[in-house]
């Protein structure tokens, strides 16, 4: 098998383990936590023969692990249940809410790469000079606040007191758009509608940047402090022995080993981002997997509860999956060796 | 000495720290004429790879430099002080071999690339598919038979020897009138540096490239160079012919040198003295006829 299939192969299967490990913890902690679901479904006015009812056909006076072998029933069938919040199946659910949230994610993972690494770059190239320790200044700003204080401050600043972004939601209300991703920024390009791509776009930019603004601190920070140990490297040193211009170092030369080591934390920060857009979301109104994530855990509605948590492990994993295959895809050794790292 | 390819004089650099100023060069002279093997030995840290780096303008940038004196290339002044002239001649006129080939090559670009880097800097905008045509032709020169498969390597994948040979075909690419070699190979197996020093020995010899040839070790000059320099402390002691040198010598630093050289014959560690306060003795200058006249 060549490495990078058995790469891929080794990656994936460990990627199994994990969310199978997920299903069951959140599976549990979901059950343990205080309060009876169906009680909370039907309300204080249904009667308890309603509540038992409802209980059994939820399988909830089964054994715990009687119910866990239902849900894995379920699963393998895509089907993760019907949400006692919205009656729906959870997979709908979750197919109306998810996109809002990736498309949030996105943008603010593209934002913390192609604004953070460059800030980087330039902080390593003038290492020690005016533009570096601004540069400095900033990128620690960026990391020293969480990402809700900032979209606070953001909001007051570019949405209130200088009203040029919108306050809240993803588009205004007078664009209709055929939702074929649930991804607004493309949906609004497929439809042709260039007016609501860029309506879309003014909406998208402060929640993004709030949200991205620490990884772009941790980024820059992190390239730039990488590049400075590049920079030292007797290799680097050949290049520029040869006359291979400054900028050809700096975007080629340089960058690509300094990249390695960052990917891997940049892939985490990608990552938690998809943690930290729960609080963006809520200061900014977005209508994405926070409103019903935040529902569903108060109103103990499992199926939505494990639903939600799952999808999100999901995307987490996927999200290093793809982290460490770039990784290996810049790493030649990596991509060469037969043994992982 | 109108043939004169490298003329460095007065040369002296010192490093200014926080509280003090370090003096590391003083008063360097040393030329090169067209097509002749220089060699400059000395014990580490006596200032050999800040004459490399300065002849290439990389140490000038660096805060706390103080460079002075003059470097000619061709008797052109390079303004060694900047180092600013030199930009324009690396890696075309004057191209060097570092002591550790395979950590010299960047690691995460295949070996292809790196030529298709540098032969650009002699041809510009040269394509990728003749730059490689171009770079087998001088692998095939330094005698690597499978330069297929060389140049789909990462130097990572390559033993040291055959990264060695790959730095020397990289040297010599752009046809350069100095190859600068600071300890070339040092850090290989004694027998594949000898084996990779011969094979650039021989391509310099045809090429007529001058040759700077940086070493400690005076044994390894003596096949390679005509002429020698001998520094200490950052000064020059004794300089001339190889053969003066190695067979009139007149300092008591060449002379520790020589004895250093490892004699696997030889039933005694050094004959020599370790009185390092004779070293301090004025410099001798061979009158040496010019090579080549
Ligand atoms: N960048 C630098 N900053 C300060 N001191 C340096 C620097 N480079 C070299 N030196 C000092 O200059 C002296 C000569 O170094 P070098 O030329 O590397 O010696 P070598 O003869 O072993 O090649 C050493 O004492 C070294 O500590
Ligand atoms: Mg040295």
């Amino acid at each position: 098998m060549p490495p990078i299939l058995r790469l891929i192969v080794q990656r994936i299967s460990l990627a199994l383990v994990v969310l199978i490990g997920v299903s069951m913890l959140i599976f549990a902690i979901a059950r343990v936590i205080p309060g009876d679901p169906a009680r909370i479904a039907l309300g204080p006015n249904a009667t308890v023969e309603q509540v038992e009812i409802l209980r059994e056909t939820l399988h909830l006076n089964d054994p715990i692990y009687v119910q866990y072998g239902y849900f894995v029933r379920d699963i393998s069938q895509g089907d993760l249940g019907v949400s006692l919040y919205t009656n729906r199946p959870v997979t709908i659910d979750i197919a109306q809410f998810l996109p809002a949230t990736l498309e949030l994610v996105i943008v603010a993972g593209i934002m913390m790469i192609c604004i953070g690494l460059p800030l980087g770059m330039i902080s390593a190239r003038y290492k020690g000079q005016f533009i570096d320790n601004l540069l400095r200044v900033v990128s620690l700003l960026g990391v020293s606040a969480p990402s809700f204080v900032w979209a606070v401050i953001l909001m007051l600043l570019f949405a209130y007191f200088l009203p040029i972004f919108p306050v809240a939601g993803r588009i205004e209300d007078i664009y209709v758009i055929k939702a074929v991703t649930g991804f607004l920024l493309i949906d609004t390009l497929i439809d042709g509608n260039i007016d609501a791509f860029f309506n879309a776009s003014w909406h998208i930019f402060l929640p993004a940047f709030a949200l991205a603004l620490s990884g772009i601190g941790q980024a820059a920070r992190l390239t730039r402090a990488n590049m400075i140990e590049t920079y030292n490297k007797p290799y680097i040193e050949m290049m520029r022995a040869y006359g291979v211009s400054q900028f050809r170092i700096a975007s080629r030369y340089a960058f690509k080993p300094s990249l390695i080591p960052s990917l891997t934390i940049i892939g985490l920060d990608f990552a938690a981002m998809l943690g930290n857009a729960f609080l963006v979301e809520a200061v900014f109104a977005w209508p994405g997997l926070s409103r019903y994530g935040v529902a569903v855990i108060l109103r103990k509605d499992l199926n939505a509860i494990v639903g939600t948590v799952l999808v999100i492990s999901l995307t987490f994993v996927l999200v290093n999956i793809i982290v460490d295959l770039l990784i290996a895809f810049l790493n030649p050794r990596i991509r060469y060796s037969q043994r992982p790292k | 000495m109108s043939d004169s390819i490298l003329d460095i004089q007065n040369l002296s650099l010192s490093f200014q720290g926080l509280t003090e100023t370090v003096d590391v060069l003083d008063n360097i002279n040393l030329s090169i004429n067209r097509g002749e093997r220089v060699a400059l030995v000395g014990a580490s840290g006596s200032g050999k790879s800040v004459i490399a780096r300065i002849i290439l303008g990389l140490l000038q940038s660096q805060k706390g430099a103080i460079v002075k004196g003059s470097v000619r290339f061709r008797g052109i002044e390079l303004e060694a002080a900047t180092g600013n002239q030199i930009e324009s001649l690396r890696g075309r006129e004057i191209s060097m071999i570092f002591q550790d080939p395979t950590s010299s090559m960047n690691p995460v670009y295949k070996i292809g690339t790196i030529f298709h880097e540098i032969l650009n800097r002699g041809t510009h905008n040269i394509s990728k598919k003749l730059a490689l045509i171009k770079a087998s032709k001088l692998l095939e020169e330094v005698s690597i038979t499978e330069f297929k498969r060389v140049l789909e390597s990462y130097p990572f994948q390559l033993s040291g020897g055959m990264n060695q040979r790959v730095m020397i075909a990289l040297a010599l690419a752009n046809k350069p009138a100095l190859l600068i070699a600071d300890e070339p190979g040092t850090a290989l197996d004694v027998t594949v540096q000898a084996q990779t020093l011969k094979l650039m020995h021989n391509l310099v010899k045809k090429n007529n490239t001058a040759v700077l040839f940086i070493s400690h070790n005076l044994g390894v000059v003596r096949q390679f160079a005509d002429r020698v320099y001998v520094i200490y402390k950052g000064r020059i002691v004794e300089s001339g012919s190889t053969s003066s040198i190695f067979e009139n010598t007149k300092h008591p630093y060449t002379k520790a040198l020589m004895n250093a050289v490892p004699k696997i014959t030889s039933k005694s560690f050094f004959d020599a003295s370790d009185d390092s306060s004779l070293f301090k003795q004025p410099a001798f200058h061979h009158k040496d006829r010019e090579i080549g006249q």
